[in-house]
């Protein structure tokens, strides 16, 4: 620090520079930090209101039902759950219908703000002078999307589980153990909801330079595939069931929870529920490799 | 003193385009310049020393470690402001400054911290609460510095950083960067604007088409004892008695260029105006100066490099 400019009303201090004697942690730290960059950007945390009102509502769209339900359950003396089997959305595996909608429109508009933001900014310049890798920045950038794709499903359930459990007749505890299977499934389906979803969304917006762009390939590439294979399907071509996107999770969530869907388009089509599962990996893996190669030189 | 940057036969092509050929640097620790006009291999220079391009030819050694082999340990410890924009423009400045603190390990509390020390010494603590895409250009430019340097870094390349800039803010940019050394930070500086080099280099390094023209330390590169001399009268008999006396003399449309190998040159100025009888107009030093060198040895292409008074042509 230097000397102080003073007068007789106070005085001035240059701090100048110290510099950083404590911890560096590392490269890990750098994908946690990048993770949580991820997850204030798709959310508009530390942006202006209106970057929060779109995924709030999306997210609030997701969990009405799920709160509506429990507390329709709770206020009610004589309904219980079992009374509910035949409501659209009073399950584990019904609620993934309900929240699907919701988190394709979110997947569209997450992703392209993940990766497009970045390079049209310039900002891909500072993370290549920081001790990061671009398969660490992918990887957290794809970690980010998928915690909060996840989320938008997980968030939901555990509000199911937890009202479900508070209503049977066993106790609390007996009903947690009794429907934690169920829940485990949907844990296990939300993982794969979010890579069916958020994987095309990522490539996508490894491509496209504007978010609006990215936004409707992706939505039109979901919707378009679905068409393109139901028609193809319907005249016979069995084959085209693969390039149902959208229906394959809807497939590997019902073979989890051991139960068919026959309007779906591989069912449909009489594909085996592990070509569905085949499908979201290739997609996934695909992702990766194509998204690593096109970071290559940029970071 | 171990180079802070090295390479040997150094070269890269983007395909059949040549932009760095047979680069051989010994880069001492302090603030190095490097000059060159637009192309010159400026920017592929510094992306092979970040560890983002590879070499397609020779070797490169940033403080004893090969970015091209272990680009983390290199990254670690070398900030970068690029000459494009390089800042989200829905973040406010503090907060962007902590993660990019954060980014190179910096514990949060110490990033928050550290953001808040770089943000005013770079003069934009007043500002850290708005959005960067509210920023003038000045204002970004300190802004893409303070994220060079926040993470507290041994080496901080600097490319163009006075890029679009009016005179004060220039002037402001250069200061800062004059600071730089004082914290310890070794430094690296691009820019075609040759005043700026002389400015804050004191080691220099002169590219031309992918090729180093010159590599040394600035006092050696522009101080040739040059003196120049303007007279009244008498200015053939001057002439003969320099010659007399040893001198080169170069004469211009108003002036003589007097220098000596081996004499004082002012010395032998002052003997030889007054063996001539001659009355003296005007008596100044005149050092080369970087655009002198640079004009001097550079190809053609050479031109696009600024002197920071006007373009060359």
């Amino acid at each position: 620090m230097s000397e102080p400019y003073a007068t007789d009303q106070g005085a001035v201090f240059d701090l100048g520079y110290v510099p950083h004697d404590g911890p560096r942690l590392g490269r890990g730290a750098a994908i946690r930090a990048t993770i949580r960059d991820g997850l204030r950007r798709v959310l508009g945390l530390r942006r202006r209101a209106r970057k929060k009102v779109l995924p709030f509502l999306l997210i609030a769209i997701s969990l009405l039902p799920a709160v509506g339900l429990v507390g329709f359950l709770f206020l009610s003396t004589t309904l219980t759950e079992a009374d509910l089997t035949d409501t659209p959305f009073a399950s584990h595996a019904n609620y993934f219908d309900i929240v699907a909608g919701p988190v394709l429109i979110f997947s569209a508009l997450a992703a392209p703000a993940l990766l497009i933001s970045d390079r049209e900014d310039g900002v891909l310049a500072v993370y290549s002078s920081r001790p990061l890798s671009a398969y660490d920045y992918l990887l957290a950038r794809g970690a980010a999307l998928a915690i909060v794709v996840g989320g938008f499903m997980v968030l939901p359930q555990t509000l199911l589980y937890i009202g479900f459990s508070s209503l049977g007749g066993e106790g609390f505890a007996a009903n947690l153990l009794e429907g934690g299977g169920d829940y485990l499934r949907s844990l296990a389906a939300s993982v794969f909801y979010a890579l069916a979803y958020g994987m095309p969304a990522l490539l996508v917006a490894t491509f496209a330079r504007r978010i609006g762009v990215a936004t409707g390939a992706y939505l039109g590439l979901m919707f378009g595939a679905g068409v393109f294979s139901r028609v193809l399907v319907d005249a016979g071509n069995d084959w085209a069931a693969w390039l149902a996107i959208g229906d394959h999770p809807h497939v590997v969530r019902d073979w989890l929870f051991g139960r068919t869907t026959p309007t779906l388009i591989p069912v449909d089509a009489g594909l085996d529920s592990w070509a569905s599962l085949l499908v979201i990996v290739v997609i996934t893996l695909a992702t990766g490799l194509i998204t690593d190669r096109r970071y290559r030189g940029l970071l | 003193m171990t180079p802070i940057i090295g390479s040997v036969d150094l070269g890269h092509a983007y395909g059949d385009v040549v932009a760095l050929h047979h680069v051989n640097l010994e880069v001492p620790p302090g603030t190095t310049g490097l000059v060159g006009a637009n192309g010159a291999g400026k920017t592929t220079l510094m992306k092979i020393l970040l560890g983002i391009l590879t070499p397609t030819a020779g070797h490169v050694d940033v403080m004893g470690i090969d970015p091209h082999v272990d680009p983390i340990a290199v990254r670690s410890r070398v900030g970068y402001m690029p000459e494009s924009d390089c800042l989200p423009q829905d973040q406010t400045a503090a907060d962007f400054l902590i993660y990019a603190a954060e980014l190179a390990g910096i514990p949060t509390r110490a990033a928050k911290q550290r953001a808040s020390d770089v943000l005013t010494l770079v003069g934009l603590h007043e500002e850290r609460f708005r959005p960067l895409g509210e920023f003038s250009t000045g204002m970004k430019q300190r802004a893409k510095l303070a994220q060079a340097i926040v993470f507290d870094p041994d080496l901080v390349l600097l490319d163009e950083p006075t890029a679009g800039l009016d005179p004060e803010g220039r002037e402001e940019m250069l200061a800062l960067i004059g600071r730089l050394a004082g914290f310890g930070i070794n430094v690296m500086t691009s820019s075609h604007v040759l005043s700026d080099i002389e400015s804050t280099a004191d080691w220099v390094v002169m590219l031309d088409g992918g090729h180093v023209l010159r590599e040394g330390p600035l006092s050696t590169l522009v101080d040739a004892h040059t003196v120049e001399v303007e007279l009244f009268d008498a200015i053939d008999e001057v002439i003969d008695a320099l010659d007399r006396a040893g001198a080169t003399v170069r004469r211009t449309s108003h002036s003589l260029l007097v220098s000596h190998p081996t004499a004082d040159p002012f010395a032998t100025v002052r003997d030889a105006v007054v063996a001539a009888g001659a009355s003296i107009r005007k008596l100044a030093s005149r050092s080369h100066t970087l655009e002198d060198l640079f004009l001097g040895d550079a190809a053609p292409s050479g031109a696009g490099v600024e002197t920071g008074r006007s373009r060359t042509p």
